[in-house]
């Protein structure tokens, strides 16, 4: 036991060590970090613009379902978040894909070094990249379109409490790769899903019942609206306390059931032998 | 070319290119239909990137009509319009990711070089690509305009086969700027997120979502240089009854002539990086 937990903190380490040099190491992912918060909310922000007419003559039904006429806002809370929990999805179970890839997978696993702290160690390289767009979407919400967001503790707690929730679905992903050996269709139609489900860019209220029902079940719906609420609208923590306490659970129980996952998997791939499987 | 080789040499040459085209386009297909799940999001994705659009346009609309973005577009029907928008900007992607990404597509599986030695024309290797995926793109593209129609409802008024000749130029226009954009990503090798990138700037900026009338004019600027931008809007107001922003025939006009430039530019492009990159050894680098 002591030399264990020091070894997967090292094992830890070492793989998000390896992942930020490969990142780094290609210049692209600057432009990637950088562009697309920036380019993705903004342009949709211009059809929200156009929805509203020349006159605002559309702003008043929409003011009208969400209690704001800043659209601009309602629409940055829940791109970014949306781009954050993409970014989240393809991290972990693209990086078990790359390596099969490249041919290191099998090799890397062979060794003693827990592949849960591997795995980790990669989502955290991704959890500092992820950071950066965030950021850099939140400045230019602010300062290109003069919209002010409330950076509260709170704020950052429900930003925690969400990435929580979507590394443990990034785990059950990492689970899927190893079974189906190709992500891009499952990460497609789960993004997919809280894109149509979760009121990225629309009150919930739109949606017909069945889908509100859904979207209840979905911790990003949770997560957009707590922003919104508190970032936008200055909601206090007892305004939002019940949904916080929803979405904590999610993240607690999405975060046990991904290693729980995972670690079923990796047992099943190890006994039939289709790890290096291409 | 037929002075240099005569009729029948020039008739032979043809046929070689369209062989190696149908080739190509053969094993892209076969690819594409080994991955069922990925044919099936193909369709199905579409559809996720539409649904928001349509619910957006119901959080602004008054008994289901959006009539704040008529004072912009000229229709009520926001999500008819962003339908169409879709559908053409699925060519865009055709043209950045099914032509223009196909080489470093070869690099990264190790075919590019062995490819390359043969006698097969350069050209013809990349075009072949641009076939297969701008037959699929339709045929998704259909799909999907099938589905959303069924699911969110779409009101084509116009003549679509008026819609479908005007877009013709556009496809071709298409198809040269992939063959540039496969020429810089020769040279570049890893172009993965500058395509992603351009591919989604072009098709929003063209207006996809939106009518450009609403970019301010710095980016107004940037919209009117884009051929498609005049395909989009010509195509919509020929469906969909919306007002253009040029004449018509002045819009077609612009088309036609960005066909032809577009192309030859292309050309230029790739087989200028092409010889560069021959000279510099970099066709087997990764």
């Amino acid at each position: 036991m002591s030399r264990t937990m020091p070894h997967t903190v090292r094992v830890f380490l070492a793989a998000a060590r390896r992942d930020i040099l490969i990142t780094t190491r290609y210049a692209d992912f600057v432009v990637s970090m950088l562009v697309w918060p920036v380019l993705m909310p903004s342009l949709t922000v211009f059809a929200a613009k156009a929805l509203a007419g020349p006159d605002g003559s559309g702003l008043s039904a929409f003011a009208e379902r969400t209690g704001t006429t800043d659209y601009v806002g309602f629409v940055f809370a829940g791109m970014v978040l949306w781009m954050w929990l993409n970014m989240v999805l393809w991290s972990v179970g693209g990086e078990l894909r790359a390596e099969q890839r490249r041919g290191t997978l099998e090799s890397n696993w062979m060794t003693p070094a827990p592949r849960l702290a591997m795995l980790l160690g990669s989502g955290l390289n991704q959890m500092i990249v992820s950071i950066v767009p965030v950021i850099a979407s939140l400045a230019v919400c602010s300062i290109a379109w003069g919209v002010r967001f409330a950076v509260t503790p709170l704020v950052g707690l429900v930003f925690l409490v969400s990435t929580m929730a979507m590394f443990g679905m990034a785990l059950a992903f990492a689970s899927l790769v190893l079974f189906l050996k190709e992500l891009n269709a499952a990460v497609f139609f789960l993004r997919g899903v809280f894109m149509v489900f979760c009121g990225l860019t629309s009150p919930l209220s739109v949606l017909p019942p069945w889908m509100r029902t859904v979207s209840k079940a979905l911790p990003l719906t949770y997560s957009i609206d707590l922003v919104r609420r508190l970032g936008l609208a200055g909601a206090s923590y007892a305004d939002v306390s019940r949904d916080f306490w929803i979405l904590t659970a999610f993240a607690a129980g999405l975060l046990i059931a991904g290693c729980l996952a995972f670690l079923f998997v990796d047992r099943a791939v190890k006994r039939s032998g289709t790890l290096g499987q291409y | 070319m037929v002075s240099k080789f005569g009729i029948n040499g020039f008739g032979a040459w043809l046929r070689r290119q369209f062989r190696v085209i149908g080739a190509i386009a053969w094993k892209d297909l076969r690819i594409f239909l080994r991955y069922p799940a990925n044919a099936l999001m193909s369709v199905v994705e579409p559809i996720m990137w539409l649904a928001p659009a349509y619910f957006m346009g119901q959080g602004f609309s008054v008994n289901g009509q959006a009539i704040g973005f008529a004072g912009f577009a000229g229709t009520s029907d926001y999500f008819s319009f962003v339908m169409m928008g879709m559908f053409m900007s699925s060519y865009i992607s055709t043209a950045f990711w099914g032509t223009g990404f196909s080489v470093q597509e070869d690099m990264t599986l190790g075919v590019l070089e062995p490819n390359w030695v043969t006698p097969a024309s350069r050209v013809s290797l990349v075009i072949g690509r641009s076939v297969i995926t701008l037959l699929l793109t339709t045929l998704n593209s259909i799909g999907v305009l099938i589905v959303g129609a069924a699911l969110f409802g779409v009101n084509l008024t116009g003549n679509v086969l008026a819609a479908v000749i005007t877009m013709l130029p556009m496809l071709i226009a298409l198809t040269g700027l992939g063959l540039g954009i496969a020429g810089v990503v020769l040279s570049v090798r890893r172009a993965g997120a500058a395509i992603d990138i351009s591919n989604w700037v072009v098709s929003q900026l063209s207006g996809t979502t939106f009518p450009v009338s609403v970019l301010p004019r710095p980016l107004l600027a940037v919209a009117l240089a884009l051929p498609t931008t005049y395909g989009f809007d010509a195509v919509r107001s020929i469906l969909l009854g919306t007002k253009t922003m040029l004449p018509l025939k002045v819009e077609i006009g612009i088309m036609l002539a960005s066909t032809a430039g577009m192309c030859v530019a292309g050309y230029a492009v790739f087989k200028t990086f092409e010889r560069r990159c021959r000279r510099q050894g970099l066709l087997g680098t990764h």
